[in-house]
């Protein structure tokens, strides 16, 4: 059993490379939190792909469900119905064990309340997927501290966590999502705690990663500034894709049709460009 | 994540809030500290009683004595019983039932019994020393015993000599100007000749000379706290005792110590046939296995209480891993958003029960070794209290004991960290990484 399960997060490794395959594919999504009349639809039927080496950002209000499709993408959830596949495999009907190594070989994670350990150094907090992942302690450390090189935070790896300042932080928690040589790193709001100067920063870390080494990128956020710099936006409200744009730029949108669930034709409204612009900083959490 | 790394970060986590597990780990160190102090104690106390049973050179003895006076008599009921002119004949002044001739003869018609030795009782009135000092003198120590005596100097009365042997405490009578027995040589008791007087059926007071041959300290059993006649004396004093009247008197007799062929093999036969006869017939590891039984059944309620204290402790372990589960809700969500599976998550934190057992039951049994022996130096020792009871150990190692408390303190504090770590292992990442 184990084995096969090597076996597959293997295979998936070796098809690394192949620029058209979407790493990630969804098939009508829905989410639906509760039963009965009380049951909230968050993801209504959603159906995208997320390709190889794109950069793309989940835009929305509060509530509009790009929360749950992260998780749902970064397979931390199960969708209530339809599939999420990862480099062409469906994963849903996998057992938890299988998805969590999944995550734990193909993923990275970067959130806005960083999630570093107070007690542990810089170092360990950096290494801890490679912990879980069974990794021996020097080898950890060393793949540990090529990835705070890279993010020029070497010289605090022996620090405490807690001594470091906010876009330090950030950045050793970018070390952590980058030291298992992810596929794709989720950003939650990667910039929500930062002020502006140090989230320009923390945006160039990952973009550069994302140029240059390829690393497919899903950023969840409402900063607007944040989400221009992505190839492609999916900009979400009532558990729908209201509307995708493409292209770096947010002042020349290339509006792309997005299939609506059956039945529900989401009201084609030209204010829609207006909401993104509403998008600010502290419109959510 | 390899089982080394979970040990360690279980290791590092409980250090994390030190207060809290150095309190929760103190009611362990309570219930280990006293399972090691009663494990240890109980096996001193078997020791001691070993140690008693290797001194005895014979070993194929039957000690006979009757039923009732052994408390396994018959139960005839708390109403007025039926007298027997017989038995009526045969009770010593305490109501003792004793053996008669018949049940003497009796036994030495049983298969197996190769020699059969009548035990008198005999109550002198004093003892005089060389120097012309007297001394009281009411119990003597039975020459069966004998081969169970604690010997200072000097060695057991020959069978056939008038010899008998002093507990140490009576050296005194032999120095005067010592002011604690303690400080006397034993040696110069050996070779004295005492006196004792004893009083016929008619009261009147006559006298037998004998040597001291040995100098003895009392024993766990009692054996060697009063002076011990040789055969001879006691068969002398005896019948100074019951003579002076012009009656015949039925001999009785406390006990008989009887001689058995390949004890092993007939040991049960002759229990059988002797219980039958109303007598009971016990062997020495069964007259010490008594005390044996004692002290075990006390060793028991200690370990009872022992346990609960453990159980009570689990509680605490149950309580401090909630808390802790509660307090690193978000770090459980990050662990297992990075890819930490439910069992392994549910592994690291029964790691940290088990690890606060682990600390309790180290710290625990070294405390509890080290009260024990120290207390069994200072008890045991010239100048303890209990000094003066011969090869008594109060307190020994056992290491399967030990071993065996270890491993119930970690199964126990593993069982108790099951419940928080599966209420960790439970934790959605999503709501727990949303956690504040």
């Amino acid at each position: 059993m184990i084995i096969r399960k090597t076996e597959s997060i293997i295979e998936l490794f070796m098809k690394e490379g192949v620029m058209s395959t979407p790493v990630l594919e969804t098939e009508n999504l829905v989410k639906v939190y509760g039963r009965g009349p009380a049951a909230f639809h968050a993801l209504k039927g959603l159906t995208f792909e997320i390709h190889r080496g794109e950069s793309v950002a989940i835009v929305g209000k509060s509530g509009s469900g790009k929360s749950t499709l992260m998780h749902l993408l970064a397979l931390l959830d199960e969708p209530t119905s339809g599939v999420v596949a990862l480099d062409g495999k469906p994963v849903t009907k996998l057992k938890p064990k299988a998805v969590s190594g999944l995550r734990n070989a193909t993923f990275g994670f970067v959130f806005q309340q960083f999630f570093l350990n107070p007690n542990q150094t810089v170092l360990e907090n950096v290494t801890l997927p490679l912990k879980i992942a069974g990794i021996s302690k020097s080898e950890r450390n060393e793949h540990g501290m090529k990835a705070l090189e890279q993010l020029e935070m070497a010289d605090k790896a022996k620090n405490k966590a807690t001594d470091l300042s906010g876009g330090q932080k950030q950045r050793v928690c970018i070390a952590r999502a980058l030291i298992n040589n992810p596929e794709v790193i989720f950003a939650d709001e990667p910039t929500g705690n930062l002020d502006s100067a140090t989230s320009e920063t923390v945006e160039d870390i990952l973009f550069g990663l994302h140029r240059d080494h390829g690393i497919t990128l899903v950023v969840v956020t409402h900063d607007e500034d944040l989400a221009a710099k992505c190839q492609r936006r999916l900009i979400m409200q009532d558990g729908h894709i209201v509307e995708e744009q493409t292209g770096a730029s947010t002042t020349t949108p290339t509006a792309a049709r997005v299939p609506a669930a059956p039945g529900e034709r989401p009201q084609e409204q030209p204010s829609r460009r207006r909401r993104l612009m509403k998008f600010g900083k502290g419109g959510a959490r | 994540m390899r089982s080394l790394d979970v040990t360690k970060t279980a290791f590092s986590n409980t250090l994390r809030s030190k207060m809290r597990t150095f309190l929760t780990v103190i009611a362990i160190v309570i219930g280990g500290f006293t399972l090691t102090v009663t494990s240890g104690l109980s096996a001193g106390i078997n020791q001691t009683v070993d140690d008693m049973l290797a001194g005895y050179g014979e070993e194929d003895q039957l000690f006979v004595m009757q039923a009732s006076a052994m408390g396994m008599g018959e139960d005839l009921g708390p109403g007025p019983q039926p007298y027997d002119p017989e038995a009526g004949q045969q009770s010593s002044t305490f109501g003792q039932e004793m053996l008669s001739e018949t049940d003497i003869e009796f036994i030495e018609g049983i298969d197996g019994v190769t020699n059969v030795e009548p035990i008198f009782f005999v109550s002198p009135d004093y003892l005089e020393t060389s120097g012309g000092e007297q001394y009281t003198l009411n119990s003597l120590d039975i020459p069966a015993d004998g081969p169970a005596m604690e010997l200072v100097v000097g060695e057991l009365p020959e069978r056939d000599a008038m010899e008998i042997t002093i507990p140490d405490t009576w050296l005194t009578m032999l120095d005067a100007d010592a002011e604690d027995y303690e400080d006397i040589d034993p040696q110069i008791a050996l070779g004295e000749t005492v006196e004792i007087g004893i009083s016929n059926l008619a009261f009147e007071q006559e006298t037998v000379q004998a040597e001291i041959v040995g100098v003895s300290t009392a024993n766990l059993a009692g054996i060697g706290g009063a002076p011990m006649p040789s055969y001879a004396l006691n068969d002398e004093l005896y019948e100074i005792q019951n003579s002076g009247l012009d009656v015949e008197q039925p001999d009785a007799f406390i006990q008989a110590v009887v001689d058995v062929d390949d004890l092993e093999a007939n040991e049960q036969a002759i229990k059988d046939a002797l219980q039958e006869e109303g007598l009971v017939g016990m062997t020495l590891e069964d007259l010490l296995g008594i005390i044996q039984g004692i002290i075990d059944a006390v060793a028991w309620v200690l370990y009872g209480f022992a346990l609960i204290a453990l159980l009570a402790a689990s509680f605490g372990i149950v309580n401090t891993l909630l808390m802790s589960v509660q307090e690193r809700t978000r770090e459980i969500g990050l662990m297992k958003a990075l890819g930490m599976s439910s069992g392994k998550v549910f592994g690291l934190f029964s790691m940290e029960a088990v690890i606060i057992g682990l600390l309790g039951s180290v710290i625990g049994l070294a405390a509890g070794l080290a009260v024990g022996f120290t207390a069994n130096t200072l008890l045991t020792g010239g100048d303890g209290p209990l000094g003066g009871v011969g090869g008594l150990t109060l307190f020994a190692l056992d290491p399967v004991a030990l071993g065996l408390i270890a491993a119930v303190i970690l199964v126990i504090a593993f069982a108790a960290g099951t419940l928080p770590a599966a209420r960790a292992a439970k934790k959605d990442p999503i709501e727990a990484l949303r956690y504040e």
